[in-house]
């Protein structure tokens, strides 16, 4: 979790709350707005695979979404120590009607799905949960 | 009377403290002490080696190095050899990265494996050609907004020995909020002749340990490790025509490969592709025009993906599939090799596959 790990910010940015009471006030927030860490993951992938079918260029995703993504070199481990890797693939998704854009990482998706943690506050590729849900649904 | 109750207790419990860590220790010191153990490696090298540590650790200890993308930390699946005996029971640790097939054949993961007693192990003859080289940094050069040349000098008159298309794994020191080692892998861009001193062509990444410290940190003068070569990704020696598929810091194995064949000398026919977004993203582009000039039937050539109207460029544009067509004289004597995204090495391999180039032909290295 900590800078300088697996990556060089590391994952709870400028947070001074423990990363259990991250997870927890995200799901609170998650289930105010409805949706699941699972769902929230499901839909970040659909972008990514959306671009990736796309061979990683821009792509225009249900009319609305810009989708690109950027691959470059190695993989992340998770900092829960799950088995894996995480190819370091970037993908930006812009709502088209709000300009709003976010990017994250294959790792993103790994962690919402299986530990329903977005990063903490001010984190490289934090995702705020209900902004998220605001924009990309 | 409380007081000095509560003061007895934490005393007490001090002292209890104290003593477990003293038993521990001394468990550690007895218990893990595995004493001098013999490791075999393909039935015919015999190393005596201190037990107590991973296989891959022991082996590096070693001075024989076998890749590994996640640090021995059990994640990446990439340190896998044969462990014929001595290796103890497979880890639920290792389940995880290693096909059912890899199971029956006694393959386990270097990282997990503890040396403890006498252990026989199988590893390809290539990696005994892998060593670490200490090195000073030469030269750092800018050639994109992103993307730099980074010149290491070996030291101690050592050369290193590999394969136009190759990598190495360099080794961070710690840095600003960086405390320990990172290893990541990249591709020499230098010629083989050019054995006393190899380059590599590093991009910057968001958030990446490595490529930070060489962007911001790394100063000419520093002293800088790696291990290497690795990597089945290298210039077959054929006369078969050529077709070099690459963009951003995939060009440092095109580059190695172009520069061996100015030196050792060649007739084949040659395209290299190299895909940016904009003109921004070019770069070694007169170095290239130089090879056009040198080599009797050698094109370079750009495609931008999202070149603004502004930027003037009347090359090519969109995606490198199109342009194929006109550079494949005989698909049957043609090679590929693609180096950059899964995304990109897919769609040009399902495209050179289309224009009739057999897939054992087509070789690349791919960042995912």
């Amino acid at each position: 979790m900590q800078p300088g790990v697996i990556t060089l910010g590391g994952f709870l940015g400028t947070d001074k709350r423990d990363f259990t009471q991250i997870i927890a006030d995200d799901e609170k927030t998650l289930e105010k707005c409805g949706k699941t860490a699972e769902e929230i993951a499901e839909r970040l992938e659909y972008f990514q695979q959306q671009s990736f079918d796309a061979f990683e260029s821009n792509t225009i995703v249900d009319n609305k979404y810009k989708v690109e993504t950027e691959v470059v070199r190695g993989y992340l481990p998770c900092p829960f120590n799950h088995q894996g890797i995480y190819r370091k693939s970037y993908t930006t998704v812009t709502n088209l009607q709000s300009g709003k854009s976010f990017t994250f990482s294959a790792l993103n998706i790994h962690l919402i799905r299986a530990h329903h943690f977005f990063e903490g506050k001010k984190s490289h590729f934090r995702l705020e949960p209900d902004e998220v849900i605001k924009e990309l649904f | 009377m409380m007081l000095q109750r509560i003061v007895t207790d934490i005393l007490l419990m001090s002292g209890i403290g104290v003593v477990l860590a003293f038993i521990m220790v001394i468990a550690q010191r007895w218990l893990s002490n595995y004493g001098e153990v013999n490791l075999n490696i393909n039935s015919k090298r015999d190393m005596k080696v201190t037990g107590g540590n991973s296989l891959l650790a022991t082996l590096s200890d070693s001075q024989i190095f076998i890749p590994s993308a996640c640090g021995g930390r059990g994640s990446c699946g990439a340190c896998k050899c044969k462990v014929i005996d001595g290796g103890g029971p497979l880890l639920p640790t290792e389940r995880p990265l290693l096909t059912k097939a890899e199971q029956a054949d006694s393959i386990r993961l270097a990282c997990q494996v503890k040396v403890k007693s006498d252990i026989n192990i199988q590893i390809p003859e290539d990696i005994f050609n892998i060593r670490r080289f200490n090195t000073v940094i030469e030269e750092i050069v800018d050639y994109t907004y992103d993307i730099k040349g980074i010149v290491f000098k070996l030291q101690n008159g050592e050369t290193i020995d590999f394969k136009a298309g190759q990598y190495v794994q360099l080794e961070t020191v710690p840095y600003a909020k960086v405390k320990q080692k990172v290893v990541r892998a990249y591709s020499i861009s230098s010629k083989p002749e050019l054995n006393d001193r190899i380059q590599l062509i590093i991009r910057l990444v968001p958030e990446g340990i490595c490529t930070t410290w060489v962007h911001k940190f790394l100063k000419v003068g520093d002293k800088v490790s790696f291990t290497g070569p690795y990597g089945d990704f290298y210039l077959r020696d054929t006369d078969a025509d050529i077709l070099f598929v690459a963009g951003g810091s995939g060009k440092a194995p095109i580059k190695s490969m172009l520069e061996h064949l100015q030196e050792v000398g060649t007739k084949r026919k040659m395209t290299y592709f190299f895909g940016a977004r904009t003109t921004k993203d070019l770069y070694l582009t007169d170095e290239f025009r130089v090879f056009e000039k040198h080599f009797d039937d050698f094109s370079y050539v750009p495609v931008l993906s999202h070149a603004s109207p502004e930027e003037n460029w009347d090359g090519k544009t969109g995606f490198v599939m199109p342009y194929f067509k006109d550079a494949i004289r005989d698909p049957k004597n043609t090679e590929a090799y693609l180096c950059g995204s899964p995304g990109m090495i897919s769609a040009v391999t399902k495209s050179l596959i289309e224009y009739g180039l057999s897939e054992e032909k087509i070789y690349y290295d791919s960042f995912g």
